[in-house]
């Protein structure tokens, strides 16, 4: 059973087409991310999901039913534009997001207490929202995105702009919804977060799905044709060697693709004429970097 | 409906709770009063009693200057009458009859000292050259002068009836003033016509004060709303015309609210008055201006509102909407033109097609009811119905501009653009 299905869904804006035919599904219970470069088209796509926009052309499926707007009373969002009414009491906010998606006002406060003890904000509840720093803000809208139980959740960049305690705190509370067997979907081009969390990934660049499936599968049919090194001394010369297809430097490493048919040994020998290495591992590659090629060959 | 209470129900506590609202709701009584009585408190009090001499050289026109200017309050025309009540008591009048040279400068000499308040130089000249000259050191009372020019006139005219031999009685019979009632051609006028028409105006301006003043509490509610970028969570749950008439209810019930308690105050502070007052209103105050009053205030405010939030929704901040709001305010300004024409006749064909145009028929609509007890029903029945017809196709289109518009920060957006968010939502 799929929790939304996708299916050649389309929207544009005057003459830019912001999602091209976008077809995917989420298996209840599953993480899934939706990855993109910046502008790709996925809060166009998140909008289209919960009503906020209409599909010019395609279909969505949510719980198995053709869209509809009781369907979003078990829908918990978090949007990329945080924003809370900022001369609201926190705990009267809570209550009042928390009715709109259907609770009763005694039911809503008691959650709001108890997961604000959870994420460790519970002496701000009486305070109003502009008195909050903005990761607070942000930890108080998390709250109002899961207050009503939601069977799925949709989190736009969720960590964005919180500090690495807070951002594992969140990631947490995610992990445990989905042990609850909720369905998550995370968007957002943070790709060590999605790498540690989901389940399968839909990637899309100028609207269209460029890349989708299970990541685990993903990862392998890119094979350990990867290279992680670590080394002293001038690397540039890798860009130049034919072992190598494709080139990555982060700074304090760099990550290579091995050319087809080429040797890791050789490779390693190559290197190590030319400086001195302390790490040498061959990998699956990253998720990043099959974001970031995957993207420029659309690209191209 | 649900999430439309909800919305609505957080807008009003949120404002009813603020400082702001309380500030207002003993402000403005504060200031109107402030306006209104302190200037009449002040002048009493500054003035006190005020000493008169009144020279003139017959003895008898003296005195009958002095009789009407402390006379109480006579019938004739109301806004008189009150100058006289207010006036009668605050003056004490001496008569003089020695009319020299001397006597004058002597006179003048002791109004600029300040012993005496007014001389009024009533020689033989002066009354045969109709021109009565009137030493004070405040030249521009109106008021004051008002009484003094008043008195000085009716005295004359008795006395010159008295010099032909009339009698006391008779004197009376032929000052009196002759009364005038305007009727329409079926017979039937208003009771009163300078109480109704002022009863009216101020009614008017109450609905045009508070449309104006509420509405842009709209507008603002909704920028706020973009501002706080809070809409997108909220369009996840309700759709944009929950929210619209959510604000839209939400901050009308703020403005009603503190016109309650404005009215609640005024009824309970002013109850034996009003008790007085409103056997007066009886015959002023039709039942059916009772009826339609709160109806078309509603209907206008609601109408207001909802255009007020649609400029919200076109702007990315409040001094972009004071722009536009401008648009939105000038129908009522047009309302308020037209019917400085309806005021003087209820029935031309302009008063008639422009009380059942949705955009000014709630003033005008009214004001013809009010003034006018022969406007058929069915024109109050089109005039309501066109209303309610408008508010609801606005709530639609206001809450697609709204959905869309919303959802695009930064840029102003183009007519053209407005026209494609209405036809793509």
């Amino acid at each position: 059973m799929y929790t939304i299905e996708l299916n050649k869904v389309r929207k544009s804006y005057d003459n830019f087409v912001a999602v091209d035919d976008l077809s995917f599904n989420i298996e209840e219970g599953a993480v899934f991310g939706l990855l993109g470069p910046n502008g790709a088209g996925k809060t166009s796509t998140i909008r289209m999901m919960i009503g906020i926009t209409v599909p010019d052309a395609g279909q969505i499926q949510m719980f198995g039913e053709p869209f509809a707007r009781k369907s979003l009373q078990r829908v918990g969002y978090l949007p990329e534009e945080r924003g809370l009414y900022k001369k609201m009491k926190v705990i009267d906010q809570l209550i009042f997001l928390g009715q709109l998606h259907g609770l009763e006002a005694g039911t809503a406060r008691q959650r709001a207490v108890s997961w604000s003890e959870k994420l460790e904000i519970s002496g701000w509840l009486q305070k109003k929202v502009e008195e909050l720093s903005k990761g607070m803000q942000q930890k108080i809208q998390f709250i109002a995105s899961l207050l009503h139980d939601p069977d799925f959740i949709i989190m736009d960049e969720p960590f964005g702009g919180l500090d690495p305690i807070n951002a594992s705190l969140l990631k947490d509370v995610l992990l445990e919804m989905k042990q609850k067997g909720k369905t998550i979907l995370f968007s957002t081009h943070r790709m060590d977060q999605v790498e540690k969390l989901c389940d399968s990934i839909c990637l899309i660049n100028r609207g269209k799905s460029v890349l989708q499936g299970d990541l685990k599968q993903i990862k392998a049919r890119y094979g350990k044709n990867n290279v992680q090194i670590e080394y002293q001394g001038d690397g540039n010369f890798l860009q130049q060697s034919r072992l190598v297809s494709s080139y990555n430097n982060y700074g304090n490493y760099v990550e290579v693709r091995l050319a087809p048919g080429a040797d890791s040994q050789q490779l390693l020998r190559e290197v190590a004429e030319r400086s001195r290495v302390s790490k040498f591992e061959l990998m699956e590659p990253s998720l990043e970097e099959i974001f970031i090629e995957t993207v420029d060959k659309s690209d191209a | 409906m649900r999430n439309v209470f909800l919305i609505a129900r957080r807008e009003y506590l949120e404002r009813v709770r603020t400082k702001g609202f309380l500030f207002m709701t003993i402000f403005i009584p504060g200031l109107m009063f402030g306006v209104i009585a302190l200037p009449s408190v002040i002048a009493t009090r500054m003035s006190g009693s005020k000493h008169l001499v009144v020279a003139a050289a017959d003895l008898q026109t003296a005195q009958l200057i002095r009789e009407e200017l402390l006379k109480p309050a006579q019938s004739g025309s109301k806004t008189l009458d009150e100058r006289d009540q207010a006036g009668a008591s605050r003056y004490s009048v001496d008569v003089e009859t020695d009319v020299t040279d001397g006597a004058r400068a002597r006179l003048i000499a002791k109004v600029k000292a300040k012993q005496l308040d007014g001389l009024l130089w009533a020689t033989d000249d002066a009354l045969a050259a109709n021109k009565v000259p009137y030493f004070t050191r405040d030249v521009s009372g109106l008021i004051d002068h008002a009484v003094v020019q008043q008195s000085l006139s009716r005295a004359v005219h008795r006395r010159i009836l008295q010099e032909k031999g009339l009698s006391g009685n008779e004197i009376d019979a032929a000052l009196k003033p002759v009364d005038m009632e305007a009727l329409n051609p079926a017979g039937i006028g208003p009771s009163n016509p300078v109480t109704t028409f002022v009863a009216v105006l101020i009614m008017v301006m109450i609905m045009y004060m508070t449309v104006l003043f509420y509405g842009s509490n709209v507008m603002r509610a909704i920028v706020e709303e973009k501002t706080s970028r809070i809409m997108e969570v909220m369009l996840s749950t309700a759709n944009a015309n929950e929210t619209m008439a959510g604000k839209i209810l939400g901050v009308g019930a703020v403005g009603l609210t503190q016109i309650g308690i404005w009215t609640v105050t005024t009824g309970v502070l002013s109850a034996p008055g009003l008790i007085a007052g409103a056997e007066v209103l009886k015959g002023v105050v039709s039942l059916k201006v009772v009826i339609f009053f709160p109806v078309f205030f509603l209907l206008g405010f609601t109408l207001f509102s909802t255009l007020y939030a649609a400029v919200g929704a076109m702007v990315n901040s409040e001094q972009e909407g004071q722009q536009l709001q401008f648009l939105v305010a000038m129908p009522l300004i047009a309302s308020v033109i037209i019917l400085l024409q309806v005021l003087q006749n209820p029935a031309t064909p302009l008063a008639l097609w422009a009380s059942i145009f949705p955009l000014t028929a709630p003033l005008l609509m009214f004001t013809r009811i009010a003034l006018d007890p022969t406007v058929p029903s069915w024109q109050i029945a089109a005039s309501i119905a066109l209303l309610l017809a408008t508010i609801y196709g606005l709530m639609i289109l206001c809450g697609r501009i709204y959905r869309i518009g919303i959802l695009m920060y930064g840029k102003k957006p183009t007519l053209p653009e407005i026209l494609k968010w209405i036809k793509y939502a």
